[in-house]
């Protein structure tokens, strides 16, 4: 079941690589939404943990289990594919050594765009997400690494 | 799904018989525990609404959508009140209750056997509450009669 | 090659969770909290968990047995109960009655995977004496238990005390019976040592247990409730001497399961709960050396 939260608690974990090394971690995130949007109209600037940006250069998205690439979900072709609303999306974060055991400070700055919407809204660097979400405990939760 | 609360707000509603008439009204109620009751060791003690108490002797109770007297549940060591299951008390009351809101509130709960002899057991006046002890959240609501 | 260290195992019992099933969480997403934490062992309250229980859906099995898989959870405790008033004005079942409900959890718990079971006897006086002819049911559920390799254990839970009468006639009938399918679930809560500020009125300064108590105990332990009633923010119990138990469990070699069960305030915010028991698993991993 979803947490009410954008961020989810179910999933946040360190991620192993085939040697069993500690490669990165991983955290869901969801649309508190009524719809998901078409995986092209995706947007993400960073997952930041303890003031630390990761980019999408560092991430890959996992969408019904298919990793994506930031690149590859904003293909022209990928508008045919659907962020679910009864699942997250989860976000593998590459980051050597993972995150250490204990309690961190997790936010994640994504959104849609959406055309019944102005089009001057679309771009997540505006100031509409700052004002929404930048203090919202659903965007912003402090979560343990175990 | 279950609501949190003891007294759920799914299923508050008026019963009428076949001429159309109201007869009564009938409320769900679930066990906030980790063991739902053999219907020999459910115990009940009223619904109340806005002051008035309605005793066993003017309820029935749906258990899977089989419909029983309260007398009728003392020899069922076999049948289950599952947990994950509201539990409907279907109350007569002539004409039923008015449209608006009302004061709802239940006193039910199991005897267990890994539990003293007597704990459990329940008098009717006692506070509403579920598991025969007197709770404060849960068991009371306000509700809408539409 | 050196031998490995034995080291008690982590799990979670669905208990921690419990007023939030079927409300905003369901047993997968216990699973995954899991796999989170690396807490593979599971001990579910059987009654509230297997819908329809005790006549589980071939469709429900199935989709049981999937999430086992796919999240690498080893079915440890299956907790259930074995009812001896269950008819009004009765005081104790008959040994068919009891055997009954016993027989039918033995055969289920082992059909699901579980090898332990948290068997709750009736009481019979206040300090939790079990009803008069336990022996007897015990007696006559040990073939089964055996046939199904399940252990059969009550949980020994304050106020009772590991140094009681009652669990010294446990002690003797399993060595009587010389046999390996009875045995003790140690709920920590027996260690408490302060009380919880919120819940002060349920502590029995009277009935703390020694952690030493527990030594000829454990070759009769199978898995035990790691009872927390609160993590502090440092990753801390505050009530329990954890340390204490733990470092005398690994001086002994025992490796069975501790299967965290949280009984502290406020169980009806989600968040609170999954907070607590990823604070306990890291508690847990740092006296473990994880």
């Amino acid at each position: 079941m979803m947490e009410i939260e954008a961020l989810q608690y179910k999933g946040f974990r360190n991620l192993k690589d085939e040697n069993g090394d500690i490669c990165g971690f991983q955290v869901g995130i969801r649309f508190v939404a009524y719809r998901g949007p078409w995986l092209s109209q995706f947007r993400f600037a960073y997952v930041k943990v303890d003031d630390v940006e990761y980019g999408p250069d560092v991430c890959t998205f996992f969408v019904n289990g298919v990793e994506y690439t930031y690149a590859e979900m904003l293909k022209p072709e990928n508008w045919r594919v659907k962020v679910q609303m009864q699942a997250p999306i989860y976000i593998h974060v590459k980051k050597e050594g993972g995150l250490a055991m204990g309690c961190h400070r997790v936010s994640v700055k994504f959104s849609e765009i959406a055309s019944y919407i102005p089009e001057r809204m679309d771009d997540i660097n505006s100031e509409m997400f700052e004002m929404m979400h930048g203090n919202d405990p659903a965007y912003n939760r402090d979560m343990i690494i175990v | 799904m279950l609501e949190y609360e003891g007294v759920q707000y799914k299923g508050f509603r008026n019963i009428y018989n076949e001429e159309g008439e109201a007869t009564g009204f009938q409320v769900g109620i679930r066990m906030i525990g980790y063991r739902g009751a053999w219907l020999s060791e459910f115990r009940f003690g009223y619904i109340e609404v806005d002051g008035e108490k309605f005793l066993a002797d003017r309820c029935t109770f749906v258990v899977s959508g089989v419909e029983y007297t309260y007398e009728e549940t003392f020899n069922l060591g076999r049948v289950k009140w599952p947990l994950n299951e509201a539990m409907i008390v279907r109350v007569q009351k002539p004409g039923g209750l008015a449209q608006g809101s009302h004061t709802v509130s239940a006193l039910y709960g199991q005897v267990a056997s890994y539990v003293p002899f007597g704990s459990g057991e329940l008098d009717i006046n006692q506070k509403p509450g579920g598991h025969g002890h007197s709770e404060s959240f849960g068991y009371t609501r306000e509700m809408i009669i539409v | 090659m050196s031998e490995e260290r034995k080291v008690p195992k982590r799990g979670i019992s669905t208990y921690c969770f419990y007023p939030q099933l079927g409300v905003n969480m369901d047993l997968e997403d216990i699973f995954m909290h899991m796999q989170d934490m690396g807490a593979t062992g599971l001990e579910i309250l059987a009654d509230g968990i297997i819908p329809g229980y005790p006549y589980p859906s071939e469709e429900w099995l199935n989709k049981w047995f999937g999430l086992i898989k796919k999240y690498d959870i080893v079915p440890v405790e299956y907790g259930h109960w074995v009812e001896s008033r269950l008819y009004p004005g009765q005081r104790e079942a008959s040994l068919e009655e009891s055997l009954e409900q016993l027989i039918r959890d033995i055969k289920l718990a082992h059909y699901l995977g579980f090898t332990c079971m948290r068997t709750k006897l009736g009481v019979i006086s206040e300090t939790l004496d079990p009803v008069s002819n336990w022996r007897e049911i015990i007696h006559e559920a040990l073939p089964y238990a055996e046939a199904f390799n399940v252990v059969m254990q009550p949980e020994i839970h304050a106020p009772t005390k590991l140094t009681d009468r009652m669990v010294n006639d446990y002690v003797e009938f399993i060595e009587k019976e010389n046999t390996k399918y009875f045995g003790f679930n140690i709920d920590f809560g027996v260690f408490q040592n302060k009380p919880v500020p919120e819940m002060a009125r349920f502590f029995r300064e009277d009935r703390v247990s020694k952690p030493e108590d527990i030594i000829p105990l454990l070759p009769y332990v199978h898995c035990c409730h790691a009872k927390y009633y609160n993590m502090s923010a440092d990753f801390e119990e505050t009530t329990i001497p954890y340390r204490e138990v733990i470092q005398i469990m690994i001086e002994h070699g025992w490796d069975g399961y501790l299967l965290s069960e949280y009984e502290g305030p406020h169980k009806e915010d989600i968040n609170h709960c999954i907070e607590q028991v990823r604070r306990h698993h890291v508690f847990m991993k740092k006296i473990l050396g994880q």
